[in-house]
């Protein structure tokens, strides 16, 4: 294999890339999904937990708190972002029903250590967001009068959990979303892009009829599909690094870029020469894609339904938490792509004769 | 037999005989490993976030309790030890007080052990014989509708909830209501029965946020289940249905981009069929297949089949896209660029609104909330349905039209570039005998684009914090309105020379601009009632209190881009555009301070 011809073949696809700029696409795809994405877990912090957002204004939502007097009024007017108004049922529902109040308590006569439960009457206003905002800020204080209330029934218990004191956690309201399923997410949509793009570039020769006019020229059949695959798994680290960046801008810091990448591209090689040997088998767009796209969700599935899969790995990388085992599984990746690299190499052959002899 | 169905059929057949003989037991096998998979993984569970975090604990049986987290690695030292290397933890538990590291990761540690330790204790006290001792307090949640809608701030009302000094007096009368009854009227167990039930529902999605309970909505709740809920299994089952849906578009979308290859097509387009029977003859297979798959699927899962009218508008819009982007593509490269960026638009604008389902009426925006309400029992009335999926089959309609009408020769088979084939395909639905008119149904038929591009910014924009939600979505509306109503001129411009004049403008911008205006009132009148009452609503659709405001303002938009572009050439195009988009915007905040106040 002359490995000046298969550069000239890897420069010719990505010149054809670039000139289409379809990157373009690529790129703007990858901005829109990390805007999105961050647009969608600061949304999800001001709406799940107000607090969050503390350099934004707190302001105070009303509440009217009807019916019996309990040590809940008490712990709501002691409350942050709250004001009570202790009122009559009735007029407390027409003023929330004006917008006057965010919600009203409704609190029965049921004896704090009776047998039966209290059951307080939270009305708040239909398709209002203030309504989510304001149960968030309840939680709290009604789980406290809850322990209160349970501290009080204390005796007909049977049993008591093991104890343990929690201090409230502060910031890192996403960690887990952002580096246990963004970040692996993320590093992989290259892989899975560069494995669609190299469908096409070889059933594009297939169906346009421009495999004769290439095979005429020096470079032979397998130079000009390892080629192919080296466009496709050259625009793999590009990418992955170009989201580690993306997502450094976003103020997420990623702790072995490096590694991950390594990772990201070991297995972008593995779904790329799959993608080359599917489509060098059908040799036309609409089977390929549709046999490697399901294939692709039974491999994903498969990976992910065991410990230490690459993904994992990438999520503990990204946190700092990998051990020296990584490079174990690295090596075991690899080693699968240079054995399907192989195989390509052989089905090309295979493929070239035959094409040759007619 | 009528030609659309002959069509239908020549392209069934074409697409099984072109198949190669092993695709069919090839993708059977494909799908029973699937099956199997699915199955192992479901066993296995999934390990994406195993091994995070690290926690050494003094004591056995707060061991077991994190030992069931696959994220904790656990080590089970004795106190003194673990005092002293507290550091080579992420969180460490001594003498039943946990302490986390002070850096984000031993803060998220923390919280996960909350969430573990929640559910534990949670489980201990659903278990108790007298469960109203450990659940003492139950919260019943009513819900009431506002009668202040939006118009009436317009009439000096406040819209914001800032409690005054003392108790608030309401103005209307007060209707008496009677005090609701101290009696839960549900027995113990069933109330166990639902707390079991959403304890195993817990730790999913609430796994990588931490703040969303997912769960069951009861008639009465714990403190602790008082969040929305997030219908997390009916969002995963939305995935269940849009894949499918989209891997069969891209097979009409490559049928359609197979007809352009060595100008393959000629053969159709020499039928004596209108193009728009064509098309709709080929298309009528794969909406048939979209349609049997989805209908599998909701039997398979048990679903109820009133999901196939939400899907309907769905399909018909992948399809509508797919006939496009399979007619513009220069290479296979160029439709899977296209088709997976357009995809993962579509599938955003589905997903995101739904993750919002039992939040905010604003998730009504997509037909996938309607898929999530009626998996969940909500019922659905005929103007949720109208209002959020009217966008979609107008959408899928236009596009329709537009891939009918640029259905010949001169278009298929042209390999320019991508912006000059929209311009194109714009230029082709313009007439010139008839420009003016034509200009004034075009831009009435960019309308459905507009709402749903807006509509799109609204899902993105509604996430954030107030001020700015509103502000991004001014500047992104008037941007939006602005370049529909200067991409019919635009075309116009550069297809003819004779057009490039001042005479030809100001007639030219006043028809866009009623052109433009109609649509807005119709189809708004017809849907969107629910989203105009509020705040953003406002926002988007100042233009719409008077009618003769917003009709100079839509004219001067279009008079500021064509003037520019006549002053200054096509390249002037964008700086125009932006012009016009700073009028729009200080128009619109203007219309704003009066509004609100």
């Amino acid at each position: 294999m002359n490995r000046r011809h298969v550069t000239l073949i890897a420069k010719k696809e990505l010149r054809g890339l670039s000139q289409e700029r379809t990157i373009l696409l690529a790129v703007l795809l990858q901005v829109f999904v990390a805007v999105f994405s961050s647009f969608l877990m600061v949304g999800l912090t001001s709406l799940y937990d107000p607090a969050a957002l503390s350099r934004s204004v707190t302001t105070e939502y009303g509440i009217g708190y009807a019916g019996n007097e309990s040590p809940l009024l008490a712990r709501l007017e002691a409350a942050d972002g709250v004001r009570v108004y202790p009122m009559d049922l009735s007029t407390a529902l027409q003023a929330l029903r004006e917008r006057k109040l965010s919600a009203v308590v409704h609190s029965p006569d049921t004896r704090p250590d009776g047998e039966e439960p209290v059951k307080l009457t939270l009305y708040t206003l239909q398709n209002d967001l203030t309504a989510s905002v304001l149960n968030v800020r309840l939680k709290e204080v009604l789980g406290a009068y809850e322990a209160e209330l349970r501290e009080l029934r204390a005796d007909r218990l049977e049993s008591t959990p093991i104890p343990l004191r929690l201090p409230v956690p502060r910031g890192a309201e996403f960690f887990e979303f952002v580096y246990g399923l963004l970040v692996p997410l993320l590093v992989l949509m290259p892989a899975i892009i560069a494995a669609a793009l190299i469908i096409d570039l070889i059933t594009e020769e297939y169906q346009q009829r421009t495999l004769e006019t290439l095979l005429a020229t020096p470079v032979t059949f397998t130079e000009a599909l390892w080629g192919k695959v080296a466009a496709c798994l050259v625009l793999v680290p590009l990418q992955a690094g170009a989201w580690l960046g993306l997502l450094g801008l976003n103020g997420i810091r990623v702790a072995a870029p490096v590694e991950i990448v390594l990772h990201a591209t070991a297995a972008s090689a593995v779904l790329v020469l799959l993608g080359a040997l599917v489509s060098l088998h059908y040799r036309e767009r609409t089977s390929a894609q549709f046999v490697f796209s399901t294939g692709l969700v039974v491999v994903m599935l498969l990976a992910l339904a065991m410990p230490a899969n690459p993904l994992n790995l990438i999520a503990q990388l990204s946190v700092g938490a990998a051990g020296a085992g990584h490079w174990g599984v690295l090596a075991g990746v690899a080693a699968f792509a240079l054995l399907l690299g192989w195989v390509m190499t052989r089905y090309a052959r295979v493929v070239a004769r035959a094409f040759v002899e007619g | 037999m009528h030609p659309v169905l002959t069509i239908a059929k020549y392209e069934l057949l074409r697409s099984v005989t072109q198949m190669r003989r092993d695709l069919l037991p090839v993708a059977v096998g494909l799908f029973l490993l699937l099956v199997l998979v699915t199955g192992f993984a479901a066993e296995s569970g999934m390990h994406l976030s195993d091994g995070l975090y690290t926690i050494g604990v003094d004591d056995h049986g707060l061991a077991t309790i994190v030992a069931g987290d696959p994220r904790f690695v656990v080590y089970q030292v004795d106190g003194a030890t673990l005092a002293r290397e507290r550091g080579a933890y992420d969180l460490v538990v001594i003498d039943g007080q946990a302490r986390g590291a002070a850096t984000p990761r031993g803060q998220a540690a923390l919280k996960a052990l909350r969430n573990d330790y929640a559910g534990y204790v949670a489980a201990v006290y659903s278990a108790e014989p007298d469960l109203f001792a450990a659940y003492p307090l139950w919260v019943d949640a009513e819900e009431l509708r506002s009668e202040l809608d939006f118009e009436a701030t317009g009439a000096g009302q406040q819209v914001g909830l800032r409690p005054g000094t003392g108790a608030p007096v309401p103005e209307g009368t007060i209707e008496q209501v009677t005090a609701p009854p101290a009696g839960i009227g549900v027995t113990a167990e069933e109330l166990r029965r639902e707390l079991v039930q959403d304890a195993s529902t817990d730790d999913r999605l609430a796994r990588y946020t931490d703040v969303l309970q997912s769960g069951t909505m009861g008639e009465y709740r714990t403190p602790a289940q008082l969040s929305p809920p997030l219908p997390f299994d009916s969002i995963v089952l939305i995935f269940v249905f849009i894949f499918p849906l989209y891997f069969s578009s891209q097979f009409f979308m490559m049928a359609i981009m197979n007809e352009r290859i060595d100008r393959r097509g000629e053969a159709l387009l020499a039928a004596p069929v209108h193009p728009a029977l064509l098309l709709l003859g080929k298309a009528l297979p794969y909406l048939a297949g979209m349609l049997l798959v989805s209908t599998v699927l909701l039997l398979v899962l048990g679903a109820p089949l009133v999901i196939l009218a939400a899907l309907l508008p769905v399909i018909l819009f992948f399809l509508a896209a797919a006939l496009l982007i399979g007619m513009t593509a220069r290479s296979f490269k160029e439709l899977s660029f296209v088709s997976i960026f357009f995809s993962t638009v579509a599938t955003s604008y589905l997903f995101f609104p739904s993750v919002f389902a039992n939040v905010h009426v604003i998730a009504l925006v997509s037909p996938m909330t309607l898929v999530v309400y009626a998996l969940q029992g909500t019922p659905i009335t005929l103007s949720d349905y109208l209002y959020s999926t009217v966008l979609f089959y107008l959408v899928s309609g236009v596009l329709f039209f537009a891939g009918a009408r640029n259905f010949t020769e001169e278009r298929l088979f042209s390999q320019s570039r991508p912006l000059t084939r929209i311009r194109e395909f714009i230029g082709s639905a313009l007439s010139d005998r008839h420009p003016y008119a034509s200009l004034s149904l075009l831009s009435a038929l960019l309308i459905p684009f507009v709402f749903m591009a807006q509509m799109m910014a609204l899902t993105l924009f509604f996430n954030l914090p107030m001020p700015w939600s509103v502000l991004l979505l001014l500047v992104a509306a008037a941007f939006i309105e602005e370049l529909a109503k200067s991409l019919g001129l635009y075309a116009l411009l550069a297809k003819r020379e004779r057009f490039r004049s001042w005479r030809v403008l100001v007639p030219a911008a006043a028809v866009i601009a009623i052109g433009f205006l109609a649509g807005e009132k119709l189809l708004l009148l017809a849907t969107l009632a629910q989203i105009t009452e509020s705040v953003f609503g406002a926002v988007l659709f100042t233009s719409l209190q008077a009618l003769w405001m917003p009709l100079l303002l839509h004219l001067a938009g279009v008079l500021i881009v064509g003037g520019v572009v006549l002053a200054g050439g096509r390249r002037a195009y964008i700086p125009g555009l932006l012009l016009a988009t700073g009028v729009h915007v200080l128009y619109n905040l203007a219309v704003l301070r009066g509004a609100i106040g």
